[in-house]
């Protein structure tokens, strides 16, 4: 009778996840403190907790609770005033105050303590939980929540046959609690604050999310050639295995980023952006184009061979590994939003554990539709040989363009462009485009001449576009008709790399208006389509009557890096507020990439 | 070929794959309070003025005002009472609920609700709950059945209830709407005067 039905805990984990977004706009169920508020105070080793109860309630004895780092602590309550509860019998409560006392408490760290009480006139209200912080004594972060309470003697369901299953529903539960917190404006920290079960929850259902954009695009033909390495195609299982290899190592790369975040505080994903980092994986990619041209043999001593390749089953566990764990630091950039508020978390808190895990159930739920296409595709592949020959140069060619993604982020944007332009020409090459064509040519190579030329010209224009100055992919002769599109800026944007420079520079723009401060940096692509969105008519003129500072990072050094600390900045792009006191204005800070509304939103707030 | 169409179909639907995330509207929706379809009723469908309870399985003041209610809707017979289970204050209030809808696929919302309603205190266990449930002759083989089957209605209705008990800014449970009032633990004469307020209301409003 008894079954815990895992796939509807996914799926309520799911839509928690997926819901998560908007739940932001949910409010507390009590205002904080209305009726019962809480205050510490040290006494030599041990802290007394003084709870304030509002005249016309009461505070149960039994439900006064403390937990230091996710153990029970013991607390020592004195006995309170005896009570008949309706329909219990006697129990004993707290009217007007209660103490508490913990006997050793330690000099850092978090106490959580919860309680729970009704009002004379007949009505209960929710437990709720504060956060003390052992070092300020500061209370805060009130959360509705479900604790386990004293009292609450509660066999797992497991153990008792005839109990009935709670069909994985605990985690809908969470949301008033997870939704309370978000009151803070920022729902990403107040998730990796709550129950970190719920907060790896989310963090999978984050990465199923982006597993649905464009940042994925990079791994799939990395992870086909894993799949494609060998003459024969994978079984589903063997697929699967692969896949799932690939998967878990990138989510382990993910972890082991966020672990290292919470162990050292800095950011290593930047580091991982220097151009040696960048350089180094870019010739990788080099090689690996080549060895798919069939120019280069790239061929391992026989004793590896064989374990690399896994023989004759085709591709090999740790050859997936190892592409998953060095594609997941590469692709990076691109899940900034989550990634900022994972490290930043783990930063501040030193929490690397809680920081390990959400990234790498970000990282798995990215990974998933991964697995679902080396399993699925597996199946899918014809049984032989002919179309590996046809396969390789196509492979060969995205090897070369994620070579190029890493290369052009550490250029100037129109030398980038130049090199994408001759990348482009090239394909057209080999599409066929020069080719001559016979009077008896079929489909195909018709249409290989077609995309070929498509392709040239398209390279033409970029590289004329780039001897033109443009930077923009999309519009490469745009140089030639509109002027450009940047505002006359009434006031002035100063760029810095340096805290020094930003205080100057800060100091000489600050008045009575905010300051938009932007982290940007040359590699950062998001970035310019931000300032695509920034420079929208809507909101183009407000914008532009801001004073902004850009702190770039491109170059990531002891200075950037104490500007990126100083503002808890976890990676570009990030743009925020400062009141003319220096000053963040709470609720301004945006991350990743932005859209009008968010923009509008945040002026709004902001009084422009 | 085949595999480069696949990967290529692969993509192209990663593109066109809708992102969009649920929107949950939360401001207060008073046809869904009065009339989500998930939600137990009872007394009078077509009674005159509605009850809406938000109770929680573990909440003593619920359990004292239980028989008043049922009481009062019952004497009554122009009430139409909804029940919103709300279930704030522990698990093993959580777990009662999901006991008690599933209860209803059977018709036997009301036998497990009062069921609960009638363990007296607050601190009740999910055993507790059980033999509670299984002592008050539903069918249990037919429960579980349901409680799988329709595990992810359950959780929608008690998310609903949750949202919208914050919509309208509700303290804590207890809570009774009675026609336009809201008010917390009543005693029997306490809802027929409320009751028969609304009905003042009403009048004077036509």
């Amino acid at each position: 009778m008894v079954s815990l039905r895992l796939a509807r805990i996914g799926s309520v984990l799911l839509h928690f996840g997926l819901a998560f977004a908007p739940v932001a706009a949910v409010h507390a169920l009590v205002p904080p403190d209305a009726n019962f508020s809480v205050e510490a105070v040290r006494d030599g080793d041990a802290l007394n907790l003084r709870w304030t109860i509002a005249p016309g309630t009461y505070l149960y004895r039994d439900s006064l609770s403390a937990r230091l780092e996710g153990r029970d602590a013991a607390i020592e309550v004195p006995p309170g005033e005896t009570k008949e509860d309706p329909t219990f019998g006697l129990v004993q409560v707290f009217h007007g105050a209660a103490e508490a006392r913990l006997a050793h408490a330690p000099p850092t760290g978090i106490l959580e303590v919860a309680y729970q009480g009704c009002a004379d006139r007949g009505v209960c209200f929710p437990p709720e939980r504060r956060s003390v912080d052992l070092v300020t004594l500061v209370v805060g972060e009130a959360r509705i929540a479900l604790p386990e309470l004293a009292g609450d003697n509660n066999p797992p369901a497991a153990a008792e046959a005839a109990s009935i299953a709670t069909a994985g529903g605990d985690a809908a539960i969470d949301a008033p609690s997870v939704a309370a917190a978000a009151a803070d404006g920022d729902p990403i920290t107040a998730v990796l604050g709550g129950n970190p079960l719920v907060a790896v929850g989310t963090f999978f259902g984050f990465g199923l999310l982006l597993s649905l954009t464009p940042c994925i695009f990079p791994m799939i033909p990395i992870l086909a050639a894993v799949l494609a390495g060998s003459p024969a195609p994978p079984s589903a299982g063997r697929g699967f295995l692969l896949s799932s290899a690939y998967v878990v190592a990138m989510a382990a790369a993910y972890g082991a980023v966020g672990f290292a975040a919470g162990w050292s505080g800095q950011n290593l994903q930047a580091a991982l952006q220097t151009p040696w980092a960048l350089g180094g994986a870019a010739a990788v990619f080099v090689l690996l184009a080549i060895a798919m041209f069939g120019a280069l043999d790239l061929s391992v001593p026989a004793r590896f061979a064989a374990r690399l390749t896994g023989g004759s089953r085709g591709g090999s566990l740790a050859g997936a590994a190892v592409l998953g764990f060095g594609s997941a630091l590469i692709v990076g950039p691109c899940v900034t939003p989550p990634l900022a508020a994972a490290m930043l978390h783990a930063v501040q808190t030193g929490d690397a554990a809680t920081g390990a895990a959400t990234l790498f159930a970000l990282g798995l739920g990215m990974g998933l539709p991964l697995v679902a296409v080396g399993t699925f595709g597996a199946r899918v592949l014809p049984k032989s040989g002919r179309w590996l020959g046809q396969v390789r140069p196509a492979f060969g060619a995205i090897f070369l363009m994620i070579a190029l993604l890493l290369v052009t982020r550490l250029l100037p944007p129109s030398q980038g462009l130049a090199l994408w332009g001759a990348f482009a020409i090239g394909l057209g090459a080999f599409l066929g485009g020069f080719d001559r064509l016979a009077a008896t040519s079929g489909w195909s190579p018709r249409l290989g001449k077609a995309a070929g030329l498509v392709a040239a010209l398209y390279g033409a224009m970029l590289i004329i576009g780039a001897a033109g100055g443009a930077s923009d992919a999309l519009r490469p002769l745009a140089f030639l008709t509109a002027p450009p599109l940047a505002l006359a800026r009434s006031e002035p944007v100063e760029v810095v790399d340096t805290p020094a420079a930003f205080d100057d520079a800060f100091a000489g723009v600050a008045g009575d208006r905010p300051v938009m401060v932007k982290f940007s940096a040359d590699w950062c692509t998001v970035c310019k389509s931000n300032e695509a969105v920034l420079a929208d008519a809507a909101i183009r003129e407000r914008v532009a009557a801001m004073p902004a500072v850009v702190v770039d990072i491109t170059d990531y050094d002891d200075e950037t890096r104490a500007l990126l600390s100083r503002f808890s900045v976890a990676g570009p792009p990030t743009l925020f507020l400062l009141d003319a006191a220096g000053r963040e204005i709470p609720g301004s800070r945006l991350v990743g990439p932005i859209t009008v509304a968010d923009v509008e939103a945040r002026l709004g707030r902001a009084g422009l | 070929m085949q595999r480069r169409h696949f990967l290529g179909l692969i993509a192209a639907t990663a593109v066109l794959a809708p992102i969009g995330a649920p929107a949950f509207a939360q401001q207060v929706d008073v046809e869904a309070i009065l009339r989500d379809p998930a939600a137990p009723t009872a007394g009078n469908p077509k009674g005159d003025v509605t009850i809406v309870a938000y109770l929680d399985y573990n909440c003593p003041f619920c359990k004292q005002s239980a028989p008043d209610l049922k009481r009062a809707v019952e004497e009554d017979g122009g009430v139409r009472l909804v029940f919103k289970d709300w279930p704030i204050l522990t698990e093993a209030s959580f777990y009662g609920a999901q006991l008690a809808l599933a209860a209803k696929h059977q018709g036997k919302y009301e036998v497990v609700h009062d069921a609960l309603m009638s363990i007296p205190g607050r601190g009740i266990s999910k055993p507790q709950m059980l033999e509670a449930v299984t002592a008050s002759g539903v069918d249990m083989t037919r429960l579980q059945a349901d409680l799988d089957a329709h595990a992810d209605d359950i959780s929608a209705l008690l998310r609903r209830n949750l949202a919208q008990a914050e919509a309208l800014g509700l303290q804590g449970t207890p809570t009774y709407l009675i026609g336009p009032f809201r008010t917390s633990t009543l005693d029997y004469d306490g809802f027929k005067a409320a009751l028969a307020e609304a009905r003042r209301r009403q009048a004077e409003a036509k």
